[in-house]
């Protein structure tokens, strides 16, 4: 669990600035969700892996933009991917599919979280997890469904605004304390500022 | 040097990755292109015969590029036709707007090679909640499949009448697009249908048609709900009849070309009568009393009977002093069943003019301020029928009714001319 806390520092609360808007598009249909997080993991992956083998060639000034290129490449790649095999879910995730890229770079601030694939499979499996939780809540007490499938005995009691930007960004800012709390990354952000 | 070699790493890194998309679409075009045709075609499909399909070239006619098709007379709510690819039939797209519409019905129907409806389906319903007929009957739409143009035995929903008899109208214009095309053969009528069909048409009075009791020579009985009438299927050795009896007993026979036979049918005539007499609700003493009510010293006060089927229930002549009028209760359907009283001079004007009930379910109109009534009232006496223009009936924020009375007025005004031209019956 201290390996999990030690490597998941700092992301509950950059998530919530900048990957925000990406629960509140995707976070509405499961379908969406692991979409979404199937792509964020296989970008910033990739990426990370591409940018470690041109470390040593790419100088210090240089490498911000060319990781930018680097993502802003496998983005599109695999939205082209996503658009010829999961039409359904790119049609759910919009403009956001593209716009990740750029959320990606801003995210992963710092030299050594670029050039870690460890780094980057830690990123991409805590916001798919994210997402899904988020997706699931929202999808199966907003909508009252899963998987676009409607669940029969919820259709009286779902919760409409939870399906909604200000039920996403409340479903989101609760799992997102839940989880501080479990792992007890708070205590250690709080530690560190201290 | 270095800033050479950060370029070329940099523009390598562009190449390879416009390299690799470029190779990456050779192999996802098609497949993107096959789902976007997929996505068009899929609502097609889902109303067509199995082992349908739709190639490129399936669109046959786009109402965004009419002059480019070879279809002759297409009306405005066909939006597109699409042909099968293995001559299964014929899919279209068609939009149905009733009087009350707040936004159209996006219609799909399909339209199997032997000129039967193999499925339909509603697209997008953007109109009233109110107003959905899959609501009320959620099986209407199941009705239509299987029926050729003619579409027999297909009938409105109760309670939606104007939004399914816009639909039944948009499915009889699409299939006419075809049949005008040659495209399919029309579906033949039965007599009873055609006739059946008639009836809007002689007798526009009948706002709505239940089933009532049949027996003799009346094979289908119909009752207009409105009292204002019956309307009865008839048979004389072969032939089929349409036999309509006002409220006032008055009956007139056509045949199934439309033509009025009544002289030819006397016996016919005088059976749909007694059938009539004995079912028909009564409104004179209603009218009677009304009148009363209305004008002073009205005495001589009786019955008339009329030459037209409108929604006209109830006509008496009657005298106030040396003047002679003529009151007519008409019974239109606004928002719910009205009763409207028209006074007419001889001279054609209105004298004076009331309602049982001019807006009803108030609290509904959560924009009506409050009517005048009296004031409403007033501004139809005078009115003639060359100076009643309709434009007097309107009430702000009750199109129904506005609509109702509007009718009701003009029905008045039709029954004091014949009245007046055929002189007192």
């Amino acid at each position: 669990m201290k390996k999990i806390v030690a490597l998941l520092k700092g992301m509950p609360s950059a998530l919530l600035v900048i990957g925000a808007g990406f629960v509140m598009v995707a976070g509405s249909d499961l379908r969406a969700a692991l979409g979404m997080g199937a792509a964020v993991l296989l970008s910033v992956l990739l990426s990370s892996a591409v940018m470690a083998l041109l470390n040593k060639v790419i100088p210090a000034y240089a490498k911000l933009p060319a990781y930018l290129l680097v993502i802003t490449g496998f983005v599109s790649l695999i939205s082209m991917l996503m658009q010829a095999f999961f039409p359904v879910v790119v049609e759910m995730l919009g403009v956001h599919l593209a716009a990740m890229a750029v959320s990606m770079v801003a995210f992963r601030q710092s030299e050594e979280q670029v050039l870690s694939v460890k780094n980057a499979l830690v990123t991409g499996l805590f916001f798919t997890v994210i997402m899904v939780l988020c997706a699931l809540i929202r999808e199966g007490l907003g909508s009252a469904a899963i998987w676009g499938q409607p669940i029969t005995f919820l259709q009286d009691y779902k919760i409409s605004t939870l399906a909604g930007a200000f039920g996403g960004y409340l479903v989101l800012a609760v799992v997102l304390a839940l989880i501080n709390k479990i792992t007890g990354l708070n205590k250690e952000e709080v530690k560190e500022d201290n | 040097m270095k800033c050479l070699k950060t370029t070329v790493v940099l523009l390598l890194i562009v190449a390879v990755f416009s390299g690799a998309m470029f190779g990456l679409n050779l192999y996802t075009g098609p497949i993107v292109e096959a789902n976007n045709a997929g996505a068009v075609f899929a609502p097609l499909l889902a109303v067509m015969p199995e082992g349908a399909a739709f190639g490129g070239d399936a669109l046959i006619y786009s109402a965004d590029n009419a002059a480019a098709s070879s279809l002759k007379d297409v009306p405005a709510s066909v939006v597109s036709v699409y042909k099968e690819a293995n001559g299964l039939g014929y899919a279209i797209s068609c939009t149905a707007e009733s009087t009350y519409s707040t936004a159209p019905m996006e219609i799909t129907i399909g339209v199997s090679a032997d000129g039967k409806i193999s499925g339909i389906q509603i697209e997008s319903y953007n109109d009233t909640a109110g107003f959905d007929f899959r609501a009320k009957d959620p099986n209407y739409l199941s009705t239509y499949v299987g029926k050729d143009s003619a579409l027999a035995d297909v009938g409105i929903v109760a309670g939606s009448t104007f939004s399914s008899t816009a639909f039944k109208n948009a499915v009889t214009e699409a299939m006419g697009v075809l049949i005008a095309n040659e495209m399919i053969a029309e579906g033949k009528k039965s007599d009873d249908q055609v006739l059946t069909e008639l009836i809007p048409t002689v007798a526009p009075g009948y706002t709505k048609l239940v089933d009532a009791t049949a027996s003799g020579n009346i094979v289908k009985a119909m009752k207009a709900e409105n009292d204002t009438g019956f309307a009865y299927v008839m048979t004389e050795g072969d032939a089929s009849f349409l036999a309509v009896v006002n409220a006032t007993g008055v009956c007139k026979i056509y045949d199934v070309t439309g033509a009025e036979v009544t002289d030819a049918h006397s016996a016919l005539a005088d059976e749909a009568k007694n059938a009539a007499k004995t079912a028909q609700k009564g409104y004179v003493d209603a009218l009677t009393k009304k009148i009363e009510k209305m004008m002073e010293g009205a005495a001589e006060i009786t019955a008339l009977e009329l030459d037209t089927f409108n929604t006209v229930a109830a006509a008496v002549s009657f005298k106030v002093g040396d003047a002679v009028y003529y009151g007519f209760n008409a019974r239109s359907i606004g928002f719910h069943q009205m009763d409207i009283y028209v006074v007419i001079d001889a001279n054609g004007a209105i004298a004076k003019l009331d309602a049982k009930q001019f807006i009803f379910e108030e609290e509904y109109f959560m924009a009506f301020g409050g009517m005048d009534t009296p004031a409403y009232k007033a501004g139809f006496v005078g009115l003639t029928g060359e100076t009643f223009t309709g434009e007097q009936a309107m009430i702000a924020t009750a199109t129904m009714t506005s609509n109702a009375m509007k009718e009701a007025v003009a029905d008045a005004f039709a029954s004091f001319d014949s009245i007046v031209k055929g002189g007192e019956q």
